[in-house]
């Protein structure tokens, strides 16, 4: 009589951490359980997706990288020169902003409305801001307390610069861009099973290159069956998980409170102003864009706009070689950031190879020539020593 | 006297077991202790030149600037080690140390009742992660009040708020947490229904607490992070984001309630099975 | 709740067993204690009575075998039971760092019927029925062996019980201590408590109880009345005499069976009185006498408690087991 009663005393015991164990496998399963939204050709999705508007909304962002490179945290807080005790609060710029969102995750919260956005880069025990609005833009670190100030023309707030992120996080309207804009003969485009993204239904549009140079296996992007608005872009390389994932984990659509969107510096911050580009500096820049904006790597486009630097105005412009996918990118050795070369990062980031060093990840690959060329994209080591030998 | 006696959440009982608590001698040392923590920090900022942004603890650098954020930094020193340990040691003698002195066998036929018994074991553990993050948290007010001036606080997102404002933040930064070291105050009471050895239920409660944080900072063990009931214990600056993110709260508050349950539900199996022989 | 038809027992185990491991601590007790009783629990140490007295009290889960308390099921309804038993078990413990009265407030305040309202006042009324009133205030890591073994005492009076389960209370007390709970314990048993005192010394069972069962190696070996356990022992006469040789045949010749010593000037013959040899005392006198034995002495010896014990649980401090 004892044993009996003694084992059904243990039944909650046993019960409830298997329960517990039971919903956390299967919670996630059906969050992500496909929703049933009515059929659509791929066609009518892109044309949904490219007509979304979708001025105002509050929303976190969850960014994983899975890029096959090694945990470079530490490093890039020797590299930022001015992390805080968390390994990713480096508030630096440049090539340590772009390894610190290559490596591990981010959490970051986007507030839009209209012409103003506000984004916020969550790091352990600091965290990063940019707050743009149509006559200004502030970049602000609490990790090592500085801001940027940049004053810009009035006339220059366009919802089209408020929908990019210009602390270089890439938020699924730019990634979905970039991929939506290159649906043409070198992608095939599908629809894939609906799907639930921060507690919304989506359609799933799936690009998978038919050029099978490139390194990329498949872009799947998740647009909202109401608006229309990307929540979430996964790059996959091929690999069990993605290589790149960019989603919303929480979405409300409206207008953030406004106070967000105004911002002044707290006291004790050293404030920079940085002056912007003139007219014909900027005319210069859109003209180049113009030529081969397309094919242009966000992920440069973005850090450099982020480092507040007027870098692309150099003379000498990238050249591209090849179309769609496999293109890859050749910048001359002129137009190369000295910061590139000399950072102590480069010996650890990568391999030494016949005629250069390579920084490899898994959607995309890097060649520093030993003459200081560069040539980059999303095509596999051989083919860039290709294009670099080639002429 | 034949009636079922009234079915009580033995209030009275937990009464007296949190008099108990704060009777204690231990117990004041322990917050004794734990008010220490800002308080150096305060005096050894006040008495070296200030500090570089970026080096020492987060916050540190804030502090010479204004004294309330000497609590913040106060808890990001004690997370890791000092509130674990202090919260060990109570949740560990929660049973064990009953046990030890012979008490157990008399709160049992007065009679405490079991599960009554570990509830309020339980609850007045809990009282106690309220009392020590308080312990640190007021200390930390009130010296930087003493040595540092005192104004609008500059949240991570580089806004400002009023002292005013700022009071409800820090409380909800103690809510934060004293919900982070519920999960293990739960998993040392289980300790202690295993041993009649309070210090092996500490020991093991703390050690624990430490393992934890080291499987948190290796990157191979991604998948396990979520896991970890030592996962959020820093998010708690998610408060000092402007809007408040809740979402790491409320994520937290889940794990840790995760951790009662199961916890909870192993002490419960094992204390009531268990044959009191001390 | 409906009375069961045995309610005249206190405590009631059936086959009662506990096994630790291989090893067999109380081994198939079927104890009775009646309401109203003085029950002494005898045994050498270690043969099984405080995990008897665990048991009953829901410390520790029988491996088999059931228990009564006041006509309810324990452990089951142990929340039935606990309030209405007052106990001490193996020794007084109580919390260092606490004053008497904190203590016994805090094992009050345990109790789901006690009344918060009333408690101080009974606090102080329990302390003052075991002698503590002047050390109340006093922090209990200054008290003495004795005075904790009071303090345990006043914890089993804060409230009025029916049954009342004392183990070993005498331990540690002096003897003006010891005769003090003695007389607790008539004054108990007078206002019509069950008091079950277990012991390892038989002078104070003898003393106190009007009942008594004896433990041995976890065995139950006897239990009874204290006068129907004395009857099972053997009654012996006993007669001084130079004659010792006639002494022997006159027994014999009544059916006894008689042995002669010889110890020092005296001369002793002893004959075991069993159940079918048994003439009355005249009647052997006036047989002596007539056959013209001169007899010095002539003694029927009941037997004692202690040769019964002694008999059922061995000689000496070997513990069996």
């Amino acid at each position: 009589m004892s044993r009996s009663s003694s084992l059904g005393r243990w039944v909650p015991a046993i019960a409830i951490p298997a329960l517990i164990v039971t919903g956390a496998l299967v919670v996630p399963l059906q969050a992500s359980a496909s929703s049933d939204l009515p059929d659509q050709t791929p066609r009518q999705l892109l044309e949904f997706a490219a007509s979304a508007n979708v001025p105002a909304l509050s929303g976190t962002i969850d960014q994983t990288s899975n890029l096959g490179l090694p945990d470079l945290s530490a490093l890039g807080s020797v590299a930022g020169g001015a992390g805080g005790s968390g390994s990713s609060g480096s508030g630096g710029t440049g090539l340590s902003s772009v390894i610190d969102l290559a490596t591990g995750s981010h959490t970051a919260r986007v507030f839009l409305d209209g012409g103003n956005a506000r984004v916020q880069v969550m790091d352990h025990l600091a965290e990063r801001d940019v707050i743009r609005t149509a006559d200004s833009a502030w970049f602000y670190s609490s990790g090592d307390q500085t801001a940027v100030h940049v004053a810009l023309p009035a006339h220059d707030g366009t919802g089209d610069t408020a929908r990019t992120a210009p602390d270089g996080t890439w938020t699924p309207q730019v990634l979905a861009e970039k991929f939506l804009s290159e649906a043409d003969v070198s992608t095939s485009v599908t629809v894939g099973e609906d799907t639930t993204v921060a507690g919304r239904s989506a359609y799933t549009l799936v690009l998978t290159p038919k050029d099978t140079a490139t390194l990329i296996a498949s872009v799947t992007i998740a647009i909202d069956s109401e608006t229309g608005l990307p929540l979430s872009v996964a790059v996959d390389a091929g690999a069990d998980s993605p290589a790149l994932e960019v989603a919303f984990s929480q979405l409300t659509i409206g207008a953030p409170d406004a106070a967000l969107f105004d911002f002044t510096p707290p006291a004790g911050t050293t404030v920079t102003e940085q002056a912007l580009p003139t007219k014909a500096e900027i005319q210069a820049k859109k003209d180049g864009s113009q030529k081969d904006g397309s094919q242009k790597d966000g992920a440069t486009r973005n850090g450099a706009e982020a480092s507040g630097k007027s870098a692309a105005s150099a003379a000498e412009q990238p050249t591209v070689i090849g179309t769609g996918w496999a293109t890859i990118v050749s910048v001359p050795a002129s137009a190369v950031p000295a910061e590139m070369l000399t950072s102590p990062l480069l010996d650890t980031l990568t391999q030494p190879v016949d005629g250069g060093r390579v920084f490899s990840t898994a959607v995309a690959n890097v060649l520093l020539t030993t003459d200081g060329r560069v040539f980059a994209g999303s095509v596999p080591v051989d083919a860039l020593l290709a294009a670099a030998a080639g002429r | 006297m034949s009636a079922a006696p009234p079915r009580r959440l033995g209030l009275a009982l937990l009464g007296t077991e949190i008099c108990v608590l704060f009777q204690r001698k231990r117990t004041w040392a322990m917050l004794l202790a734990l008010a220490a923590v800002p308080v150096l920090i305060a005096i050894a900022v006040r008495i070296s030149s200030s500090p570089r942004p970026g080096r020492g603890p987060a916050f540190l650098d804030q502090v010479s600037q204004n004294g309330l954020f000497v609590a913040v930094t106060g808890l990001v020193v004690a997370i890791p080690l000092f509130l674990p340990l202090t919260v060990g040691v109570v949740a560990g003698d929660t049973i064990a140390g009953e046990a030890s002195n012979g008490m157990l066998r008399y709160l049992l036929i007065a009679p405490a009742g079991r599960v009554r018994l570990l509830w309020v074991k339980y609850v007045a553990a809990a009282v106690f992660c309220v009392a020590a993050t308080l312990t640190v948290v007021i200390a930390g007010l009130l010296i930087g009040l003493i040595l540092f001036p005192v104004g609008d606080v500059t949240l991570l997102s580089g806004d400002t708020i009023t002292v005013a404002e700022a009071i409800p933040r820090f409380l909800a930064i103690a809510a934060y947490v004293t919900v982070s070291l519920l999960g293990l105050s739960a998993i040392g009471l289980f300790f202690s229904t295993l041993t009649d050895v309070p210090v092996g239920a500490m020991a093991a409660t703390i050690v624990l607490a430490v393992v934890s944080q080291i499987l948190g900072a290796l990157p191979q063990l991604d998948w396990l992070h979520p896991w970890l009931f030592s996962t959020y214990w820093l998010g708690f600056t998610d408060i000092l984001r402007q809007p408040v993110s809740w979402e790491s709260f409320g994520d937290n508050a889940l794990l840790q309630g995760g951790y009662i349950l199961v916890f909870g539900a192993l002490a419960y199996g094992r204390f009531l099975t268990k044959d009191i022989l001390s | 709740m409906t009375q069961p038809a045995d309610a005249e027992l206190a405590i009631e185990t059936r086959e009662l067993t506990k096994r630790f491991g291989s090893q067999t601590a109380v081994n198939s007790v079927d104890l009775a204690v009646p309401l109203g009783s003085v029950f002494g629990f005898l045994g050498p140490n270690g043969s099984g009575k405080t995990t008897s007295i665990r048991m009953m009290l829901g410390l520790i889960a029988p491996t088999s075998g059931s228990v009564r308390i006041l006509g309810r099921e324990s452990p089951a309804d142990l929340a039935g039971i606990l309030p209405r038993v007052g106990a001490l078990v193996e020794g007084p413990a109580f919390a260092p760092f606490l004053t008497g009265s904190q203590n016994l407030a805090r094992l009050d305040s345990a109790d789901p019927l006690a009344s918060t309202r009333t408690r101080s006042a009974r606090v102080a009324a329990a302390l003052d029925r075991v002698g503590l009133a002047h050390a109340a205030g006093k922090k209990v890591h200054a008290y003495s062996l004795g005075m904790k073994q009071r303090l345990g005492l006043a914890n089993t009076f804060l409230m009025p019980r029916e049954l009342l389960v004392l183990d070993e209370p005498t331990n540690g007390l002096d003897p003006q201590g010891t005769r003090e709970v003695r007389n607790l314990v008539r004054s108990l048993a007078d206002e019509g408590t069950t008091v079950f005192v277990s012991s390892h010394l038989l002078a104070e069972i003898e003393q106190m109880c009007t009942h008594a069962a004896v433990m041995s190696a976890g065995r139950l070996v006897a239990q009874g009345t204290l006068d129907e356990l004395r009857s099972v022992g053997i009654a012996r006469v006993e007669l001084t005499t130079p004659d010792v040789g006639a002494a022997c045949a006159v027994l014999a010749t009544l059916g006894l069976l008689p042995e002669a010593y010889v110890a020092d000037a005296a001369h002793l013959v002893t004959a075991p009185l069993t159940g079918d040899r048994r003439p009355a005392a005249h009647e052997m006198v006036a047989a002596l006498v007539a056959a013209g034995v001169r007899v010095d002495s002539f003694v029927i010896q009941e037997s004692s408690l202690e040769d019964r014990f002694v008999a059922l649980t061995g000689e000496g401090f070997e513990i069996v087991q």
